[in-house]
């Protein structure tokens, strides 16, 4: 009987991180450690002409000041720096500080200034003066859109059908353009690392989503053995795919480390955080839908334009998911990248996905009105019942059940089809949905558990929990399974002493990592098992390893638990003072014949006050379904956060930049808004079980991201339903209603 | 970047006496450093051009809030939480209470003051519309001496304002008997708290026996170089019963009065279309 699967369990780590246990990457120290403060540039594009440090030498408590002058060289960059939800290697262009001349983009780091405190170098940073060859600068996406091109990187995907010619016959169609503005990460903790070297072997501590990641970076980028370099992170503040990849302070901070021969610490500001990581790129989508009069869909047209840098090819693969939603035999759907002097974007929760579904689900909106067909009937007309994509069965897909029970328990079936027609007092009404979804990810990961016969286990897996309870729901997984209380159950992660586990990004970790822990238990128990058999009176003999389970501190046969074995006493009879194994999970080949996926539906309800054009969602209900769910309390958090996330997307998030300097106006939470406790109110998120054993042992789905999918479209067509306008630029801030 | 700290001076004076002989000493060198909310923004940023600072926090006769037969003064270190924990202010200054209550967060709304909020001047700050609609005036004091002035009269232009460098904020009046006075106030933003205003309108009125509009009060922020008092718009109001006709020529008035720009927070046209329908969603009220 399972006994923690399933069950509410609050943070093992929540104890330890409001006290101020937990320790976060800039809050480790080291003897003798000094501070880097970086310095920005103040242009778009061009060269560094002349950079004088002299004064800032001069500061009291200077160090030394690096710029590409007199900063070493780094190694040639690493292939190995993929992350999720694509498993694409790709040479790493990414962007290195102080290695030339050259200047990419506005609040580029020149210099990195090292004094014996953080107040010294901060106060030096401010007197290094830099002049410019500067060069003509293009950060406007909209303005170089015309030169898109399609990533190099992977074959362009095939259209399916005829997409042109069935658009032309298509009885009814509509078309219209989406646009997403460059959107930034923003999480509460600040990049930082903290280097020191003893000798030829570094030691990191990084914010970071992969360890492993990091490692290689560094490794590669100072020539020395992977084996030299120790990763560590155990808690981070959030990232949200900001720390997928490795930024470029961990080698800058590194760099200082050796020359300086002292451990150094560099800390992003909120500042330095808007181009010393990625963001969500500057989308502009194009999509043109044909239906039938019935509502049947008969061609999808859905092109994407987004920016990368002028150095280094990004694909969000935004329209990705457009393939895979509706049943549709013609579809054309195709990502386009330009080059802008910008940093490169990143993966930013539910990247591509959310972007993508914004268009696509406003665009069915924009065609159930089209037809006058109620907007979750037309979804449902053209449910997917097999994959549109491969035309494989799916492994498991209970959206249907998820449309009936939000529709239900939102009383959907109340709604008023016109827009306009339903109100509050003088506040417009809006009742708007759309459809989520997300992959099932899974990629290879390896645990490690060692049992003791005190009935305690020590558990590791170097993947990172950047607060969806990863430390949580590992400890739960390994005490299922173990048959241990989970008090006596320690998971560690975030170090590379630890075996390898992939980054934690595109919602893969509970089932890539989960899946190991949940192996390293099932091979502890095999070799309890072997163990105790050895013994000719074993009451097991006979029993082969998946007959047997482990409960308090006994092996026992499933079928007659009355047949059992101490596990303490196995091993004092074999002289064993710990019994450990390393299980590696991999995605089973079962997998390739199924397609996997997590889908959701969200139903939103908006008030807008029609002097004012503000928009207050009132009411969300969000039903998902993702497999199992093994930590409810833990998952029903991840969902509100989606929610949360996506009425900030829809409503207040951009990060704006003024292209006459190609600068970033407002690199800071007072100007870059996110949603404030008085912009939520009633977020309700349900779960839709999925009995799943093809997508793993565990039967879990991706969840995280799929939180916020389809929240903005909802949220859109919410207000669409409210005022007649049709709002196809996100952010809807309330000038836009007016 | 955040501002080198060596750089600066804060002094602490012994009482309001010294603070003001050290200005009269030294005009223009020292300036007040109240809550700080306003200032240590600026010194994160980097921008804080001024380098002395006398702090005033503790100073007691720029503090409380004192009640007479006419009028309710405020120290100028009245903070937003002094005002909304005061049953009597709230009462018969909703207008006050409300913006206090919108002000920031709980932390500004302890530590910013009424004062800072005159003085910083910011044509965005959100509880001068309100102290415009209740006529308040300001207590300007100096070694030389106090003098009165009337708040609407206060702010010249972008940041200038009628007050001189040896001289502090000492009190803000708000004449009483503002019972029958119907109120309005609204701080639009693009969320809900924390946010600078893209427009914040505060309202007051009373309606004779016979319908018209007797006193009619504007107050706006967010529209102009300064917070500004709309008296072409009053004129407009007065005398006549809201009707809407009434609302019509009022509201072309007021945005012909307001002089609203683009910025990163809103449009112009978005404030001017705003502060119109805010104006007429206030006199259609008013009947009510
Ligand atoms: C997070 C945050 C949110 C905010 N939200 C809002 C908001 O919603 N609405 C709003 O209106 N404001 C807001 N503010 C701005 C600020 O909090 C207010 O303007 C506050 O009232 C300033 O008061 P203070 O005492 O902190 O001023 P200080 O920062 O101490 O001073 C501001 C200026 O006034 C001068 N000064 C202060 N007192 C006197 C005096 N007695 N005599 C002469 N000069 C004086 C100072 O020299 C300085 O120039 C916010 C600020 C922050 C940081």
């Amino acid at each position: 009987m399972a006994r923690y699967i399933g069950k509410e369990m609050s943070r093992v780590d929540g104890v330890a991180k409001v006290t101020g246990r937990a320790k976060y990457a800039a809050e480790f120290r080291a003897p003798n450690l000094a501070y880097g403060f970086i310095v920005l540039g103040t242009m778009a594009k061009g060269r560094i002409r002349e950079i004088d440090t002299r004064e800032a030498e001069r500061a009291p408590g200077v160090v030394r000041v690096f710029t590409h002058l007199n900063a070493p060289k780094l190694g040639p960059k690493a292939s190995t720096e993929y992350a999720p939800p694509r498993n694409t290697r790709e040479q790493d262009k990414s962007f290195r500080a102080l290695q030339s001349d050259r200047i990419y983009f506005n609040m580029q780091p020149v210099a990195l200034v090292v004094a014996e405190t953080y107040e010294q170098a901060r106060y030096a940073a401010r007197l290094v003066r830099v002049s410019y060859d500067t060069e003509r600068h293009t950060t406007d996406t909209e303005a170089v859109r015309g030169s898109a091109r399609a990533p190099s990187q992977g074959s362009p995907p095939k259209p399916r059908g005829n997409p042109e010619a069935a658009m032309k016959a298509a009885p009814v169609r509509v078309e219209a353009e989406y646009r997403i503005p460059v959107e930034h990460h923003n999480s509460m903790e600040p990049h930082a690392a903290v280097a020191a070297w003893e000798g030829d072997k570094l030691t990191i501590f990084d914010k970071t989503q992969d360890v492993y990641g990091v490692r290689a970076h560094l490794a590669t980028s100072f020539g020395v053995p992977e084996e030299n370099v120790q990763v560590v992170s155990p808690y981070v503040g959030g990232a949200f795919g900001a720390s997928l990849r490795p930024n470029y302070y961990p080698a800058l901070t590194a760099m200082a480390a050796r020359e300086l021969k002292r451990p150094i610490k560099v800390v992003y500001t909120r500042t330095q955080m808007f181009t010393g990581h990625g963001y969500r790129p500057y989308t502009i989508q194009k999509i043109a839908l044909g239906a039938e009069a019935s509502g049947k869909l008969t061609a999808m047209i859905h092109q994407a334009v987004h920016n990368t840098s002028a150095f280094e090819e990004f694909n969000d693969n935004t329209t990705g998911f457009t393939r895979q939603v509706y049943a549709c035999p013609n579809l054309l759907a195709p990502t386009m990248i330009v080059a802008t002097d910008l940093p490169t974007p990143t993966w930013m929760r539910a990247p591509g996905a959310v972007s993508g579904m914004f268009a696509l689900e406003c665009a069915m909106d924009e065609l159930a009105y089209a037809l006058k067909i109620d907007p979750l009937e037309l979804r449902l007309i053209n449910y997917a019942e097999t994959d549109p994509e491969s035309g494989r069965p799916w492994s498991s897909k209970a959206l249907r059940e998820c449309y009936r029970l939000g529709a239900e328990k939102f009383g959907w079936k109340d709604r008023k089809f016109e827009p306009r027609s339903m109100r509050d007092g003088r506040l417009l009404v809006g009742w708007g949905t759309a459809t989520g979804v997300w992959g099932a990810f899974q990629r290879p990961a390896i645990a490690r558990i060692t049992l003791r016969p005190d009935g305690t286990a020590h558990v590791t897996s170097a993947t990172s929990d950047i607060g969806p309870g990863t430390y949580t729901v590992m400890t739960m997984i390994a005490a299922e399974y173990l048959g241990l209380e989970i008090e006596r159950v320690k998971f560690e992660l975030g170090d590379t002493k630890f075996p390898r586990a992939p980054a934690q990004g595109g919602s893969q970790t509970t089932s890539s990592v989960g899946s190991a822990v949940h192996g390293a238990a099932l091979a502890v128990g095999a070799k309890l098992l072997t163990l105790a058999n050895q013994d000719a009176s074993s009451p097991l003999k006979g029993a082969t390893a998946s007959d047997v389970e482990m409960l308090d501190g006994r092996l026992r046969l499933k079928s007659d638990p009355s047949k059992s074995v101490s596990v303490a006493g196995v091993m004092r009879l074999n002289n064993l003072s710990e019994v450990t194994e390393t299980f590696e999970s991999r995605p089973s080949p079962e997998r390739q014949k199924y397609a996997t996926m997590a889908h959701g539906a969200q139903f939103v309800e908006v008030k807008v006050d029609p002097d004012i054009g503000h928009v207050r969602v009132t009411r969300a209900i969000e039903v998902t379904a993702c497999g199992k769910i093994i930590n409810p309390k833990a998952s029903h958090s991840q969902e509100i956060g989606g929610v949360v996330w996506g009425i900030g997307m829809a409503l207040q998030e951009a990060t704006e930049i003024d292209h006459r300097y190609g600068r970033i106006m407002n690199p800071n939470l007072q100007h870059y808004h996110v949603p404030v406790n008085a912009d939520v109110h009633e977020v309700e998120t349900l779960f839709v079980e999925e009995d799943d054993k093809v997508v793993n042992p565990l039967g879990v789905k991706g969840m995280g991201e799929l939180g916020m999918v389809g929240i903005p479209a909802a949220i859109a067509n919410a207000v669409f339903h409210a005022t007649g306008k049709r709002v196809r630029e996100l952010p809807i801030t309330p000038d836009k209603l007016l | 970047m955040r501002a080198y700290l060596p750089d600066y001076n804060l002094r602490a004076p012994r009482s309001l006496a010294d603070a003001l002989d050290l200005m009269a000493r030294e005009p223009g060198v020292w300036r007040a450093f109240a809550g700080g909310t306003d200032l240590m923004v600026l010194l994160e940023f980097g921008a804080l051009q001024h380098k002395n600072f006398l702090s005033i926090r503790h100073l007691p006769e720029l503090r409380g809030i004192e009640i007479t037969p006419e009028h309710v003064t405020l120290g100028a270190l009245t903070t937003y939480t002094h005002i909304q924990r005061d049953a009597d202010v709230r009462r018969e200054f909703p207008l006050l209470g409300a913006a206090g209550r919108e002000t920031g967060g709980i932390a500004i709304q302890n530590r910013g003051t009424l004062g800072g909020n005159v003085v910083n001047a910011s044509p965005a700050a959100d509880s001068p519309p309100a102290l415009l609609v209740y006529d308040a005036q300001l207590e300007l004091v100096s070694a030389s001496g106090a003098r009165w002035i009337d708040y609407r009269n206060f702010h010249t232009g972008y940041k200038q304002m009628d007050m001189r460098p040896d001289e502090l904020l000492r009190r803000i009046r708000l004449p009483r008997a503002t019972g029958d006075l119907k109120t309005y106030y609204r701080k639009v933003g693009t969320r809900k708290a924390q946010a600078i205003s893209k427009i914040c309108f505060a309202a007051g009125a009373r309606l004779a026996s016979d319908g018209r509009i007797k006193d009619a009060r504007l107050g706006l922020g967010s529209v102009a170089p300064t917070v500004l008092r709309c008296a072409r718009t009053e004129d407009v109001l007065r005398d006549r019963t809201p009707d809407e006709a009434t609302i019509k020529a009022a509201c072309a008035m007021l945005v012909e009065e307001i002089a609203p720009i683009d910025d990163m927070r809103s449009t112009a046209q978005y404030r001017a279309r705003v502060a119109a329908n805010l104006l007429a969603d206030f006199l259609v009220n008013l009947k009510k």
